[in-house]
């Protein structure tokens, strides 16, 4: 059960760690807008369904949303030229407000209603036990394909020359600037899809649930990244996903387990961030060791 | 004309002072010119390569590109025209992607499609082009850029920054990074390639003798001014010696403007009446 609860999660939550993965590794920004527009497309999904929209449409609102938000981030860092982190924050910021606009109050509650996750396992014939976890499979996979296949043409190719190396894109004829606001915007558009069906998988959208993604999303494509050391773009991709089932699971197993060890679910936010620190920090300690030893 | 560069100056902010980086510069370059740019450190040289490539704007004057007025274009609208190379051997290629996918970039310019970078056809036609090379890349399309020397590195670059035959080639002491095997061949590539395709290049380096041997003309830059513009017989007749001597004058000149005297325009005239002695 706990095994099968984390996969869900993981799988889930997998579509926002494919979404950082976009914009922290392909276009090396370090994008802090995902703690908002997590929530946003919660937000905009929960409400659409409260109003009787069909989920599988809510989701996709919530991507669509993501996707606007995650332009915003971009263009305030090209055309405004506002340092890219801060660009983050500000729409993460402006977000936070939105979402509690958006809902009319700080969460919703979705229990007992249409969900996208359920109705297409049901659709499938999937036995009850395993409705999330096929249907959320499906949905990272269809993801997983589009984003591996995308990164393969002309556009996505020039998107991942522009995280690399801008420079060569403007000599080529191109303007970095569009290709980021374009790569934000996919980013968002994932995240934003992750939010929603995170909120009729777990029966609520909160203006509080996107705290920390950004931390989540790194720990899971940094875990993936040292378990899989993928060398081709297809492991690369994949890597997001599977850390991000890695990272719930062990999530899962500190909650379970880590009681006895003294430390609760408030304590996990930090260790997300140990584990964060720790591999960021790894290739320059060891460097300094080796410069010392040798 | 290919480029012309009319009356560009460019200064930049230092402290509450500005620095003069090209004074009133003014250079021609013909279909199929190739000119080499030396210059003591300082001198303008890849201040003018960026105002031409639109990586900075002029305080003043005007830059055309085949007869068209590109002064107020964006680098990346430029580079339709425009080919770059850079010292860096990292500068001109994405590390994380393979040879193939750094070529196939390069084949186009301008907005892409999500038609496949990589299709077998486009596959066969990069390896017939980085063959060209004759560095045995063809063979080692699908290894990352990152895992080649540095002279194999800049070679590609070459390819990618001629490979659309753009009507200017600028070249920025492309060579200098490499080891002197390396820039050789990097240079012998060049040349090859450039003759080729008729390609009006402008090429910076550091060293006299690549200056004197490569191109049918040589420019010579001292703070901000084109002291020297060379052509045809008069560079073939020009000698490294000549060319020391036309710098030490202008260090006799330098050290004259550090005790107070003189200006950059007397300087120029200075190097101007040389040019005529030799
Ligand atoms: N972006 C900039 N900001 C401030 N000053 C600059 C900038 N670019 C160039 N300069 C100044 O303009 C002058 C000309 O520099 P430039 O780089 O064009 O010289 P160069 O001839 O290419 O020299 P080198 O042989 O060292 O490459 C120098 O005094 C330099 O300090
Ligand atoms: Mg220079």
């Amino acid at each position: 059960m706990l095994i099968l609860h984390a996969a869900e999660q993981g799988l889930i939550y997998g579509l926002m760690a494919l979404g950082v993965y976009l914009s922290f590794r392909v276009l090396s920004f370090p994008d802090l807008s995902v703690d908002g527009t997590f929530p946003l497309g919660a937000a905009v999904a929960g409400i659409l369904i409260l109003q009787g929209t069909n989920p599988f449409l809510a989701a996709l609102a919530g991507g669509g949303v993501g996707l606007l938000a995650g332009a915003f981030t971009g263009l305030l860092a090209t055309r405004l030229r506002i340092p890219g982190l801060l660009a983050g924050v500000l729409t993460m910021i402006m977000l936070y407000s939105l979402n509690i606009r958006i809902m009319g109050r700080p969460n919703l509650s979705l229990l007992g209603r249409p969900s996208a996750l359920v109705q297409l396992s049901q659709a499938l014939g999937v036995p009850r036990a395993y409705e999330n976890f096929v249907a959320a499979g499906i949905f990272c996979l269809a993801a997983f394909l589009l984003i591996f296949l995308f990164l393969h043409t002309e556009l996505g190719g020039a998107l991942r020359a522009v995280g690399q190396n801008p420079q060569l894109v403007r000599s080529l004829g191109m303007n970095p600037d569009n290709l980021l606001i374009l790569g934000l915007a996919l980013s968002n558009g994932l995240v934003g899809f992750s939010g929603a069906l995170a909120a009729q998988y777990s029966g609520f959208a909160d203006v509080g649930m996107g705290v920390g993604t950004i931390i989540a999303g790194l720990a899971s494509v940094i875990v993936g990244e040292i378990l899989l050391r993928p060398r081709s773009l297809f492991f690369a991709v994949f890597a997001a996903i599977f850390g991000s089932c890695v990272y719930r699971l062990a999530i899962s197993l500190a909650l379970r387990y880590g009681a006895a060890l003294g430390f609760t679910a408030s304590d996990l936010r930090l260790l997300t961030a140990l584990v964060v620190l720790g591999a960021l920090a790894a290739p320059t300690i060891r460097a300094a060791l080796k410069g010392e030893t040798s | 004309m290919i480029l012309e560069v009319l009356n560009v100056t460019k200064t930049f902010p230092l402290g509450a002072e500005r620095v003069v980086a090209l004074q009133d510069v003014t250079l021609f370059l013909a279909p199929q010119d190739f000119a080499t740019v030396i210059g003591s450190n300082g001198a303008g040289k890849t201040t003018l390569l960026n105002v031409i490539a639109g990586a900075c704007r002029p305080d003043r004057g005007r830059v055309k590109l085949a007869g068209r007025d590109v002064t107020h274009w964006p680098a990346h609208r430029r580079s339709f025209l425009i080919g770059r190379v850079f010292q860096d051997p990292l500068q001109g290629t994405a590390a994380h992607m393979t040879v193939a996918e750094n070529l196939a970039l390069a084949v186009k310019k301008g907005p892409r499609s999500l038609s496949f970078l990589l299709t077998a056809r486009r596959r066969r036609f990069l390896a017939e082009t980085v063959g060209a090379l004759e560095m045995g890349l063809e063979k080692r399309l699908s290894e990352r850029v990152a895992y080649l020397s540095g002279g194999e590195r800049q070679a590609l670059t070459v390819l990618m920054a001629i490979v659309t035959r753009p009507k200017l080639l600028l070249l920025d002491e492309h060579t200098a990074a490499l080891d002197p095997a390396n820039a050789e061949k990097v240079l012998a590539i060049t040349e090859r390639l450039v003759a080729e395709h008729g390609i009006t290049t402008l090429m910076v380096t550091h060293r006299m003798d690549q200056a004197l041997s490569v191109g049918n003309r040589l420019v010579m830059m001292h703070k901000g001014r084109i002291v020297l513009d060379l052509e045809g017989e008069e560079k073939r007749k020009l000698r490294v010696e000549d060319l020391v001597g036309l710098f030490r004058k202008i260090g006799v000149a330098d050290d004259a403007l550090l005790l107070g005297s003189g200006g950059n325009g007397a300087m120029a005239e200075e190097a101007k009446k040389l040019a005529h002695l030799l």
